[in-house]
């Protein structure tokens, strides 16, 4: 069996300062990590692969500018991870799920694709469903566990307060959330090896040239960056005023609108 | 109905276009039967989308039982409904609602798609989007319309909303979004608004999800208090702890407290916060009876939105607040449980 | 030259960092409170790999080098200096002793569960009378056929509570002295005749096993002798050698935490109608904590890289731990006094790191023996030969 696990970097949110008065975001220590909900993925990936010897291989979500969290994936426990390669390469999920795709089809397959069920950074979600609408497969979406039993994926989903298990024939995608499982820590000996290019695990990252796999008039983005938006600076010592109901009523709207959001 | 009230509701029998092409789409969520308020926001915004872009609005209403919500559709800006009325509609369902839909823009062929940021939306908007080559804009919290190239612009939050992202899909066609729910703002509902509904006929798929049943004996990883997303935190002055333990079930929140707290034998040692015990980041912070000392207040420096209830209309929490309620905790609480419902 | 890290020592301080803010910092208060060793956190950082952080795989080791074991230091000791000393004990001076001169089989039958982290080994040197000046040590070794009788004590012995492996130096032979008279030997803790007496109870790293050990004809097999007969003394002090580095890297552990708890502080504290960070008497303060920490920092893992490359190290391996012991007293005490009164209370960290940092003026020889030990080497380098 095979496991695709598509997983992207995000700004650790501990090194980054954002000054809503000023507009700006200040990085003050550069470090990306794996996208927590991603990590997750992997981590349920690889509890499938002790359970039923799988094999699992990451795919990137997105471009990215150095093969970092791929090298990170496989100190985990990935068996391979494919860097996709091409100059000034840019993407949005709708190209992604072309490339992944081809990707895919290229490795010869895979019964389970797992990915994050959002991003931390974005709070994007599409390109799990994305896949399994490309790839014409069930999808489960926001997964807390999912293991594999009798060909087919069985996934714990949150239902109102309580939670459920659902089950998708394979192949499938399963999204999960981030904080769904504690995962594992990286290696150490892959980690050094991984990073150092020694040992076996260095043949198990590969790279990919993007236009090997899908043609240059499919790399065309969807989605356009038109700029940024910063809140006003909070506003803060707002008294409400009036009869204790009346003040009620005001705080629960700001309350629940808050939850919401 | 007064002679007025005819009159306005046959000037505003509400027309729409004939036949495919273009148009403001809303896919309605139903909650217990009813249009959910997301849909309502969605369909307000739809409108000012559409009166900029001489188009139609369309919503979508598919469920079981819902027929009798499609005039609320109206009311709130919609010029045509869709609906599917079926029992086996009654749950939501990726499959079975994803066939209508696409069946059905494929034939209609929408200028711009929005769903709220719900369950269903963040199921079937990307899988649409994905089926007709189409831009998806996912969790927009304001929509604006760039009108020179018929763009609707979607801000989206980053970091959980510390700023916004503006994206935008000038090429794709249609143009998907999922809105954020409380973000747009409820629309006016005009009850001279009404129309005739359009039953879609349309085959059902099988759902290809089955549900197998409980989930007997899961329980989620327990997160830190540092970490939880919504607190609820006692101070000397909160007076009865059961009603913000209450409070806090209310909210789906944790319990918590400031050092007069523990000393009241209230919370344990490991639920204080203050720069001497958790330091914490949450959503929501909710302050009872909390004068709010330097030691505690650098420890909610990092909560995106403090809601502060305390007697002393000079206590030191409320400079840090967002919102502040001078008032007895015993008279406030009680009556935000209430408006909570 | 290049000063920056390699891409997999960037790598392991991410992994450290995770690891640490999981397993360690939860309980860093609660152990020094109530004296706990946290043997169960020792498991647990075992089971990543990380106490063979320094070692070659083929013993079970990362093989990530003693740069990678500096980081090791100063992330754990960032957040508990106790944790820090039980890991500074097993891998700087207990393991590393097998690992500088165990021979293939030791190596193999001690140092790998070591590295692995599946068990746990203390370094026993000290004796009441004797610690840095090893020759006066009075644990005796008696030859008896194929094995060796200890008889005698340590004091002072950290992880000796608790440890499976104990390296032991003895006297084999009372008419040679520190030279040639002193035997290093490996003992496994289990063994008739080792018994611990009693476990300190100190002012700092209290979470830590400080522990009185006891040999009453306590018999290690020949096989087990450490090096040669008679080079003990060189054997270990070739450890501390090392241990001092890494000593020096728990040191800028210790001084980041400091500034930046200090930093944290003088954003948020009021005085006088603004925040303490624009008080110029804090600044000065938070100036130099910052730039004797970046010198600490460049100090060790200079000796580090030293130590990777084969250079020798010994004397700046002193200077980083005379030096970083002193940075992070400083560093603590101005962090403290930024804090002002919060500072000095027991829930708040810094009082904490306060009583531990003492102790890195002290153990694997005081920052006295460390200025001998410089000045020994600056002096033989214009042919003097100094009297300690």
């Amino acid at each position: 069996m095979r496991i695709i696990v598509i997983l992207g970097r995000v700004l650790d949110p501990a090194g980054i300062t954002i000054n809503q008065r000023a507009g700006r975001i200040f990085v003050n220590r550069e470090e990306y990590v794996i996208q927590p909900a991603d990590r997750c993925a992997l981590e349920v990936a690889l509890r499938i692969k002790d359970a039923t010897a799988a094999e699992v291989v990451v795919l990137p979500r997105g471009p990215l500018p150095d093969d970092d969290i791929l090298r990170q994936a496989l100190a985990i426990g990935a068996d391979r991870a494919v860097y996709f390669t091409r100059e000034r390469f840019k993407a949005d999920e709708a190209v992604m799920v072309r490339l992944l795709e081809a990707a895919i089809d290229r490795l010869g397959g895979a019964d389970l694709v797992l990915t994050g069920a959002t991003t931390l950074d974005s709070g994007q979600g599409q390109l799990g469903p994305r896949m399994a609408a490309a790839l014409d497969w069930p999808q489960i979406l926001d997964a807390w566990q999912a293991e594999v039993v009798d060909g087919a994926v069985q996934a714990v989903r949150q239902d109102g307060t309580g939670y459920v298990t659902v089950e998708a024939a394979l192949p499938a995608v399963v999204t999960v959330v981030p904080g769904a499982v504690k995962p594992r820590y990286p290696d150490g000996v892959r980690l050094v090896n991984i990073y150092k290019n020694v040992g076996e695990i260095a043949a198990a990252l590969e790279r990919w040239e993007v236009t090997d796999l899908v043609g240059v008039d499919m790399l065309v983005p969807l989605v356009e960056r038109r700029g940024q938006d910063f809140p006003p600076p909070r506003e803060r010592g707002v008294r409400l005023s009036g009869a204790p109901d009346e003040v009620a009523v005001a705080a629960a709207q700001a309350l629940q609108k808050r939850m919401n959001g | 109905m007064s002679y007025l009230d005819l009159l306005m509701a046959q000037q505003e029998e509400v027309s729409e276009a004939e036949g495919g092409g273009g148009g403001v789409w809303v896919v309605a969520d139903v909650v217990d039967g009813a249009v959910a308020p997301v849909t309502l926001e969605a369909l307000g915004a739809a409108r000012t989308l559409a009166d900029a872009l001489g188009a139609y609005v369309y919503g979508v209403l598919l469920g079981s039982g819902v027929s009798d919500q499609a005039q609320l559709l109206y009311q709130a800006g919609a010029d045509g409904v869709r609906v599917v009325d079926d029992p086996a509609l009654a749950q939501f369902a990726t499959a079975p609602f994803l066939k209508v839909l696409s069946d059905l823009f494929a034939e209609e062929q929408p200028e711009v798609v929005l769903f709220g940021a719900t369950e269903m939306g963040q199921a079937l908007a990307p899988r649409l989007a994905q089926q007709m080559s189409g831009g998806l804009i996912e969790h927009a919290a304001t929509l604006s319309l760039d009108e020179e190239t018929r763009t609707v612009q979607g801000a989206v939050p980053i970091y959980g909303g510390e700023f916004f992202e503006v994206l935008a899909c000038p090429q794709a066609r249609p143009q998907f979004l999922t809105v954020e729910p409380g973000a747009l703002g409820a629309p006016f509902l005009d009850r001279y608004r009404s129309g005739e509904p359009t039953a879609l006929d349309v085959t059902l798929a099988e759902p290809d999800v089955r549900i197998l049943g409980p989930a007997e004996g899961f329980e989620p990883p327990a997160v830190p208090l540092a970490q939880a997303p919504v607190i609820v935190a006692a101070g000397r002055q909160a007076g009865d702890f059961a009603l913000v333990q209450r409070l806090a079930a209310a909210l789906g929140g944790r319990v918590a407290g400031d050092r007069g707290a523990r000393d009241a034998g209230w919370i344990e040692a490991d639920q204080v916060i203050d720069v001497r015990g958790v330091t914490v980041s949450p959503d929501v912070y909710v302050a009872v009876g909390i004068r709010g000392d330097t030691f505690h207040n650098a420890a909610i420096e990092a909560a995106k939105f403090v809601l502060a209830i305390h007697p002393d209309p000079e206590a030191p929490i409320f400079a840090l607040a967002d919102l502040c309620i001078e008032g007895n905790p015993a008279e406030v609480v009680p009556a935000l449980l209430e408006a909570l419902g | 030259m290049d000063f920056t890290l390699s891409p997999e020592h960037q790598a392991l301080r991410r992994m450290i960092r995770e690891v640490v803010q999981n397993e360690v910092a939860p309980l860093a208060a609660e152990i020094d409170r109530h004296h706990i060793v946290p043997i169960e956190t020792m498991r647990k950082i075992g089971a990543t790999g990380l106490l063979g952080v320094c070692f070659p795989q083929k013993y079970g080791g990362m093989g990530a080098g003693e740069m990678g074991y500096c980081i090791l230091m100063e992330e754990v000791n960032k957040v508990c200096t106790s944790t820090g000393t039980n890991v500074g004990a097993h891998i700087g001076i207990g393991a590393m002793a097998i690992y500088l001169d165990g021979n293939e089989e030791q190596k193999r039958k001690y140092l790998t569960p070591l590295a692995r982290g599946e068990k746990f080994a203390a370094f026993g040197l000290t004796e009441s009378g004797a610690g840095s000046d090893a020759a006066a040590i009075r644990t005796r070794a008696v030859r008896e056929g194929d094995s060796w009788i200890l008889d005698g004590g340590k004091v002072f012995i950290t992880n000796g509570g608790y440890a499976d492996t104990i390296t032991i130096l003895a006297v084999t032979d009372p008419t040679l002295g520190a030279r040639g008279g002193i035997t290093a030997f490996i003992a496994e803790t289990d063994w008739k005749g080792f018994k611990v007496a009693r476990e300190e109870d100190k002012m700092g790293i209290r979470g830590t096993s400080t522990a009185e050990l006891v040999f009453e004809e306590l018999r290690v097999p020949h096989e087990n002798v450490l090096g040669k007969v008679g080079e003990g003394f060189i054997i270990f002090m070739k450890s501390l050698d090392m241990g001092r580095l890494t000593l020096g890297a728990a040191c800028i552990g210790g001084s980041e935490m400091a500034v930046d708890s200090a930093v944290r502080w003088a954003k948020t504290r009021q005085q006088y109608g603004e925040e303490l960070a624009h008080k110029q008497s804090v600044q000065w303060k938070i100036a130099n904590m910052a730039t004797e920490l970046e010198a600490l920092r460049s100090l060790v893992y200079r000796t580090a890289w030293l130590v990777d490359t084969g250079q020798p190290f010994s004397q700046l391996a002193a200077m980083c731990k005379l030096y970083g012991s002193e940075v992070a007293s400083r560093a603590i005490d101005m962090a403290l006094q930024i804090h002002g009164g919060l500072g000095f209370t027991r829930d708040f960290p810094l009082e904490r790191g306060f009583r531990d940092a003492r102790i890195g003026e002290i153990y694997e020889g005081t920052s006295e023996v460390q200025k001998i030990v410089i000045a020994n080497n600056i002096f033989r380098e214009h042919g003097v030969r100094v009297r300690p």
